[in-house]
Order: C-alpha cells, then structure tokens, then sequence
C-alpha cells in the first residue's frame, strides 16, 4: 500500500504533493488537538476579536486551495468572525487548480471578493490588470505584522496588494537527535562548514550513514540545489537563475553543484547505500523512514526536505531533542530540524526558500474589507497555529501558539527571513521535469566535464522553454 | 401535355418511394445502431480528432503552431528516450511471450494436472498490472534482505567469496585505507600497515574508524586494554579509535572504545617478508613472540576487510549496452537500461498465461492425424515441433505476437508502478510520456496530444494486420 502511494506521488505534481502531505498533517493534529485547540481559541483570540466588536452583517466570498482538512482548519480560523461581526463568510476550496480557476473567474466577471493563491505571480498579474485593491488603508496598521521579505513579496509598484496568511519552509534539516548524540554530536551545524564536518563524524562513527537523500523523480535534487545556491549566491541572484536571465552555465550554478558533491561525498559516500542506494530509496517519501523507522532502528542521520516532511515522521516521534531521546523507534524516538546552513560569515543566512498563500482583496465591500484586515490580524493566525500543520508569516503571532518545537521553529524562521524566495523548479514552465533529470545526472557525475555539459544542456532546453 | 403531366410524378414517384421504401425498411436497424453510433462518435471519433488538433495547437490549447510540435517531440531527449524505449519493448517481448507461451502449452499436453498447472499460469493476468509491478518490484528490490534477486545473487557471490569479519561496504566507495584513523595506512592489496616501525619489546597501537556498532556486537568487543610490553616479543592493540564522547581525539584510547576482534595480523619484517601471524582477541590485543631482533610493521590483511555483498540494482538506469563518451541524445537514444529488462521479465509473466491459452486453443484443434503421421515416420519430438506443429500453429502464432505487439506499444502501467523514481525518465515509454507531459506537473497537452497522435499511427498498420486476419478467419 506504501509503495502504491510513493509510485503515484512519484509523477504526482510535487505542489500538489506538498498539499496532499499538509492536509495530512492536519488530520492527524485535528484528531489529536481538536478539544484541546477549542479551549484555546476562545482563550487566545479573546483580545484580537475585542477589537471588531461592531456588527455588520451581509456575506462575503473567498476562494483559496484548501480542501478537507485544511478546509475544516480554515473554517475554525473563520468562526470567529463570523460570529463577531455577523458576517456570513461563503468558502470555497478549490484545490490545486486555485490560480487557473481564479484566472478565468476573474476573466468571467464574476471573482469571488477575496481570494488565496499559492503564487506570487499572480498576485503580479491581477496588479497589472487593477483586478485586485491596494490594501494599504485597508489593513491599517496590521500590515506591520510581515517582515519586509513577505510585504515585499505582496508589493507591486510600491504598493500593498495580498497578506501571507500561511506559509511554508523548504529551510529545514530533519535530523535523529539520538543518531547525532550517538557520533558525539552535540549541537547542530551552524555553518555549512560545520554540516560538512559532522557529515564526516557521523560517518566515523561506522554505525549510520550521515545523510538519506531523496532523489525521487529529481523534485528532491533540485529543492536541495535551490537550498544550496539561495545561501551561498543570495536571493537576488536566484531570482536571475529563476528568470533565465542569469545562464545555468554561470560559475555560481557551477560552485553549487561543487558544494553539492562535497555534501553527497565522493561517489556518494555519505549517502545511505552510497549513490545506488540513494537513486533505489529515495522515493519520496520512503526517504524519511531511514532516518525516523516506525520499528526497529535508525540506518541514516538526517534528511533534507521541507517542512512537510513532519507529517511523515510517525506519531510515536516527539518533537525536539534532548538527552531522553532514544534510537529505539519503540522506546521514545524524537525528530527534530535545524536551518539549513550557509557558509560561515555568509550574508544569505536569512534567506529562505519556500511557498505560501496569499490574501488579496478583488471586491471592495465593508465585508471583504473586514474580513481581509481579520486574515491579517495575529488572532487568525494564532486559531490555526494551535490546530497544527500551519505556518504563519505573521510575526506577531506568539511562537507559544505553536503545538510544538518544531513547529515554533519553522514559524520562527519563516517570521525573520530576511529574503523569501519561491521554488525556482515551479517557475520553470514547460521544462521542469527535465531539469528535475539534469539535477539526477549531476548528482550522479559531479566531474567538471559532466557538469559543463549538462548546464549547457539546461541553459538550451531553459531558451527553448521560456523563449531567452 | 396530358402525357407529360402523368409522366412527370411517374419519374419521380419511384425515386421518392424508393427512398421512402428505403427508410420503412431500415428505420427499425438505425434506431437500434444509432445509441451504438452516438456513442462511438462521441468517445472515439471526437476524442481522435480533438486530439490530432489538439497536437496542432501550444500548450494552453489557444494558438495555432502547426507541425512545430512533432518537430520537438523528434528534438526532445526525454521522448526520443520513450521511442527508444518502445522500440526496445517491441523487439523483445513480443517474441518472448510467444515463445514462452508456446513451450508451456505444447509441454502441459503431456503432463498430468495439466489444467491446474495452466490455472496456475494464467493467474498473473487476474491480477492487476499494479499489484504485479509492486510484487516484482520486492523481487527485484536492490536490498538483498527484501529482494529475492539479489539474495540469491548474494548466496551465490558468498562461494565465491567470503566477506571478512569487517566488510569493507563498497556501495559508498571504502576502501581500507579509508578506514585508518591512528598510525595505520594503506597498504598493496588492500592491507592496513603500520605507520611506525616496532622492535621486539615494544608496543605498536592501530586505530581505525567507520566499524559498525552492529559488527562490534556480533564479534563480542570489548574495552580496549594498552598493550604490556613484553620481552623478546611485540605486543598490540587495534581498537575502533571513535567515541561519541570525544570525537575529535583521535590518538588515545577512550573509556567508551572497542578493541577489534577476530583480526588477522601479520608481522612483516624491513625486508617486507612475513615472519609470523596472529589474530586479535576480544580486546583487540595482540602478541607475537620470540621474535628475531630488527624493525618491523604490523599489517592488519586484506581478507578482513573483503568487500560485503552489494545488490545489483535491477530497477536502475545503467546500461547494458556500452555508453561512455555519447553526447546527450546519442545515449536516449543507444542505452539499454538494466531496467527494461527487469520489467519485461515482469511482463512475460504477467502475459505467458494468455499466450499459452491461446496457442492450447490452437494445439486443440490441430489435425491429429498429421501429429500421427509424424510419428509413426519417426519423427523425434523436437522434429514434430519444429516442423509440424508451429507450422500448423503458425497463423496462432502471429495473431499471439501481434496482439502482443499493440499489447506493449502501449505499455504504461507497469513502468509506472514498478520502476523507482530515478529511474522514471529512463525507463519511460510514449504512452507513459503522454501521461507525464498531458497530465501532471505543468500540462502540456500539445506535446502529448502529438505523441498520442504518434503512437495511434504506430499501432494502425499491426491493428489493420490483426483485422485482415479476423476477417479471413470468418470466411
């Protein structure tokens, strides 16, 4: 049954992926919180509703990509609203089609009055088209709640247009705490430097292998490449190699790939069943179970992949570390993450790689406007931070909302990012599956003559696909 | 006038009545065909020639771009891969699941408990490709503890070779000399020496690393004790110089480190002679004595660092056929992935049993007396096979290996499921393409409608031969 599901995740789209995974989460933290999160709400959102005392009535629409239950999540962030204003809030989940279906709705004449898309870009379009509202006197002084990466990223000239509601972060390590303290580990790598040389430890050790790499269809490889440039060449230049205008046969892409292959170690050699055993295993998400096996114990150290991967760590794992932790996936195993690491003195530490959804207002109603200054108060937040599975870009949501450590530190990463950046791969429209292969044929032979080879290869099938 | 009044409606009548005849005649035919017509129109005819302008038209299905479609389908690695692929799939399993299929049905005439032994063939086909894919893909898997494969392989590469007390895992690449930490170094043929040199009355100590907590325990480690010198004589230490408590001392003992049992040492003189051996023991402690004055190293011997079994890893893109040195398209284009073999493998026995039906079938009706006329000449089996029996079998056959021919041009839901992610782009064929590109990940729906289109000429002329063939059957 495993295997069924990790076959069909294997071309599945990996956005989709992600939301698959993150309704998931849910599920399991809404089973395991829901009494637990209805104390809270009323707790915690006491102030924030305080605030929208006045009673308006009517009704509002909004659409975003949430189905199940994130959609039951997202209803229970809405209840409060609607029960403090009278507002009767009409949802819609539209799953992984959100922009298209916003796209033609919009074309149509008929868009609903708020609106969640997972993209950036189009949030950029709607700007172009004056489809969506400033949001500026909208929002009012809520709008200081995102750091300047997040307002940047929902600025089109120089003006406000969306609220990150919820986001994601590809800028985490999963790692064993019993397997690091087990090579002497005792805190985790800071610097990339530091990563390299536990790498090593781990591997002294003889008991582990360092890392268990996904490769899957190649998704893994690239996020893990996008990880790697994003903090040794910085955001800006990113967003160049995601726009083609920087080439791919660019000595920064070239460093990339030769840090890359110090991390996967000569022929594979930090990899779990060395690079055969890392193209044979590493399906998404067969990958995890390595480092955190639901019975007997560990074979790897760590894995690399976003902050999804929570949902597959089983539920006898408790979050975080500690001396109590054990090997023993029977007695009381734990996961933990650490930040992906930048090379030391690096000046992109705080730029993250990730993905989000983003409020933004199309119909201007005494309704939609309350409703998109509540999605950007702290209280909306906070009611899905304690139901689990939920990250927010919203600053001044209390870390102590967040069920547990983990959690608390992916919000905290995501909240102080000084640079957030979207995964390049997505934007690679109409050449992403083989860039996914060249990410595969790097890894496999990382020697200069082959790396050369396969970038002027990406660069051409780049210029065929995106016409530069 | 008269005449040509009555002649007028005398010319037409007919015409009229005769269509009208035409109708009352048919109707009752056309009505019952027309659900079956509709229907056929609307889920094939439609579909195919949406999907011919569909390979006409960009990606978002809007603009128009002519032929330029088939030209990057011709231009892209990833799909000239996928007609590699099929081209692969086409020449070699047609064949041998007629082959097969063939063997089985003339070998189960002559068994007892025939029809439960052809049952037992035929089942695979019950069983959905998916569930299939899943069971060959265990069987194939490269961990020998999960794939039957590879264990046998293991057994059998086990005679041959030994692996030593701390097999050397060469998936990652180690080597002996990788797993020297303190006063020990590479040596020829896979040994670890010494670095200092020792004389009788001294003591030599070798630390190593990358031991496996699991072999410590198998082999009974314990704490390592500094060796005593002993006159006349050199004794040792090798321990697994690595501890969680200290891990970046590399140079003395530390309460939580092993000794290396069970290693077998060898003392070699300036001369680079043997002149004695030992093993360690639990400790790792070790003793030559009575030895002659000089200088010497200790050298820890090959044989315990012999490789441990790595799988062969059947589901993987390497190349059966030599590919080094090919440019890009070249090798979508010329390698054979270990791959395709393992899934045609796969395939032939999902398949053999339907073969193997419909070649009984035909074995049942051939003429017997032929059969006997051959036998009663003299014929040996093996002469009544080959030159009566396929013969006669022949136009089966064909229809057999042209079924299966269309069967695999179409091949899709056994790649899917059974090959691992890496190896989804190379093992990929068109009808997998058409999925890949049409349906996940970003939609292109002119590409793959023109490989769809592709693959549809492909299959006409064998779809046509199959026809011909049932029609002369009829008559």
């Amino acid at each position: 049954m495993k295997e069924i599901i990790t076959t069909k995740r294997g071309v599945m789209s990996k956005n989709l992926l992600g939301r698959v995974k993150a309704s998931r989460k849910a599920l399991i933290a809404t089973v395991a919180l829901t009494t637990m999160a209805g104390l809270s709400i009323i707790v915690s959102n006491g102030p924030a509703l305080a605030a929208t005392p006045k009673k308006i009535g009517g009704s509002v629409s909004i659409w975003a990509e949430w189905t199940s239950t994130e959609q039951q999540d997202f209803k229970a962030v809405l209840q409060p609203f609607e029960d403090s204003t009278g507002i009767t809030v009409h949802y819609t989940g539209k799953g992984s089609n959100m922009d298209t279906a916003l796209d033609a709705a919009v074309a149509g004449g008929a868009p609903p009055a708020v609106a969640l898309v997972p993209d950036p870009g189009t949030l950029d379009t709607l700007a172009a088209k004056h489809a969506i509202k400033p949001l500026a006197s909208v929002i009012g002084s809520e709008a200081k709640n995102y750091g300047t990466a997040w307002s940047g990223l929902a600025t089109y000239k120089k003006k406000l247009y969306g609220v990150w509601f919820k986001a994601a972060n590809k800028n985490t390590v999963y790692y064993n705490p019993a397997v690091f303290a087990a090579a002497g580990i005792t805190s985790t790598p800071t610097t990339w430097s530091q990563l390299l040389a536990d790498e090593t430890t781990i591997a002294n050790g003889g008991t582990y292998a360092p890392v268990s790499l996904c490769t899957d269809i190649g998704w893994p490889v690239a996020d893990l490449f996008q990880n790697l440039f994003l903090k040794l060449n910085g955001a800006a230049a990113y967003d160049k190699l995601a726009a083609h205008t920087m080439k791919w046969s660019s000595s920064d892409v070239t460093n990339t790939f030769a840090e890359m292959a110090q991390m996967v170690g000569t022929g594979g050699t930090n990899l779990l069943g060395g690079m055969k055993g890392a193209l044979a295993d590493g399906s998404w998400p067969d990958c995890t179970t390595s480092v955190f096996p639901s019975s007997g114990l560990p074979t790897a150290a760590m894995v690399f992949e976003a902050d999804f991967t929570t949902t597959n760590v089983p539920s006898n794992y408790t979050p975080g570390s500690g001396s109590s932790c054990t090997l023993s996936a029977k007695a009381s195993p734990c996961y933990d993450t650490f930040n992906f690491p930048a090379p030391s003195g690096s000046a992109y530490t705080g730029d993250i790689q990730g993905s989000g959804d983003v409020a933004m207002l199309l119909k201007s109603s005494p309704q939609s406007r309350a409703l998109i200054k509540y999605l950007a108060s702290p209280g909306a937040a906070d009611i899905w931070a304690n139901l689990g599975g939920f990250a927010s870009a919203n600053k001044k949501v209390p870390l102590s909302s967040y069920p547990d450590t983990v959690a608390r530190a992916d919000a905290k990463a995501l909240t102080s990012a000084k640079a957030f950046v979207f995964s390049l791969d997505d934007l690679q429209v109409g050449w992403e599956p083989q860039l996914w292969a060249d990410m595969l044929n790097v890894l496999q032979n990382p020697a200069a003559s082959n790396v050369t080879t396969v970038e002027a290869l990406m660069d051409q099938q780049a210029t065929t696909a995106l016409g530069h | 006038m008269t005449s040509v009044v009555v002649e007028g409606p005398r010319v037409a009548a007919p015409r009229a009545s005769h269509r009208r005849g035409w109708w009352r005649r048919n109707w009752v035919s056309l009505a019952f065909l027309a659900p079956g017509v509709i229907w056929l129109l609307a889920i094939v005819v439609y579909p195919t020639i949406a999907t011919i302008r569909f390979s006409l038209y960009d990606e978002t299905a809007t603009k128009f771009v002519g032929l330029h479609n088939y030209a990057s389908v011709f231009s892209t690695d990833a799909i000239l891969t996928a007609f590699k692929n099929n081209i692969i799939w086409v020449l070699v399993f047609p064949f041998f699941v007629t082959f097969i299929g063939l063997m089985v049905a003339v070998l189960t005439e002559r068994i007892r408990w025939a029809t439960a032994f052809k049952a037992v063939i035929v089942m695979p086909i019950v069983f959905s490709t998916t569930a299939s894919a899943l069971v060959w893909r265990t069987i194939f898997d490269l961990d020998p503890h999960i794939g039957v494969v590879n264990a046998i392989e293991q057994t059998v590469s086990d005679w041959f070779s030994t692996p030593g007390a701390y097999p050397l895992n060469s998936a990652i690449g180690q080597t002996a000399a990788s797993l020297a930490s303190f006063n020990a170094t590479g040596g020829p043929g896979g040994t670890l020496l010494s670095k200092s040199a020792v004389h009788p009355g001294g003591t030599v100590m070798m630390g190593l690393t990358r031991v496996s907590a699991v072999t410590l325990q198998t082999l009974g480690a314990q704490t390592p004790l500094a060796p005593q010198k002993m006159a006349g004589g050199i004794a040792g230490l090798v321990w697994n110089d690595f501890s969680p408590l200290q891990t970046s001392n590399t140079t003395t003992i530390v309460s939580d480190e092993h000794g290396l049992p069970n290693l077998r040492l060898s003392l070699v003189s300036s001369t680079g002679s043997s002149v004695a051996s030992t093993v360690t023991n639990s400790s790792g402690d070790f003793s030559f004595s009575h030895i002659a004055p000089g200088s010497y190293h200790v050298e820890i011997l090959g044989s315990n660092f012999q490789n441990a079994f790595v799988g062969t890893f059947w589901l993987g893109a390497q190349s059966i056929t030599p590919t080094s040195g090919l440019n890009q398209t070249a090798q979508s284009l010329l390698s054979v992935p270990l791959i395709d073999l393992a899934m045609i493998i796969s395939y032939i026995w999902i398949w053999a049993g339907f073969a193997m039906v419909l070649i009984g079938a035909g074995l049942a009706a051939l003429n017997r007396e032929v059969l006997e006329a051959a036998e009663i000449d003299g014929a040996t089996e093996w002469q009544t096979l080959r030159r009566v029996t396929i013969p006669m079998l022949a136009p089966v056959l064909t229809v057999v290996f042209v079924t299966m021919v269309i069967n695999v041009l179409k091949v899709f839901d056994i790649i899917l499921n059974m090959a691992p992610g890496s190896s989804q782009g190379p093992a990929t064929t068109l009808a997998l393409s058409i999925y890949n590109d049409g349906f996940t990940g970003g939609i292109h729906s002119g590409v793959a409608s023109t490989i769809a289109v592709i693959l549809f000429i492909l299959v006409i002329p064998a779809m046509l031969w199959n026809l011909k063939k049932i029609k002369g059957g009829n008559s």
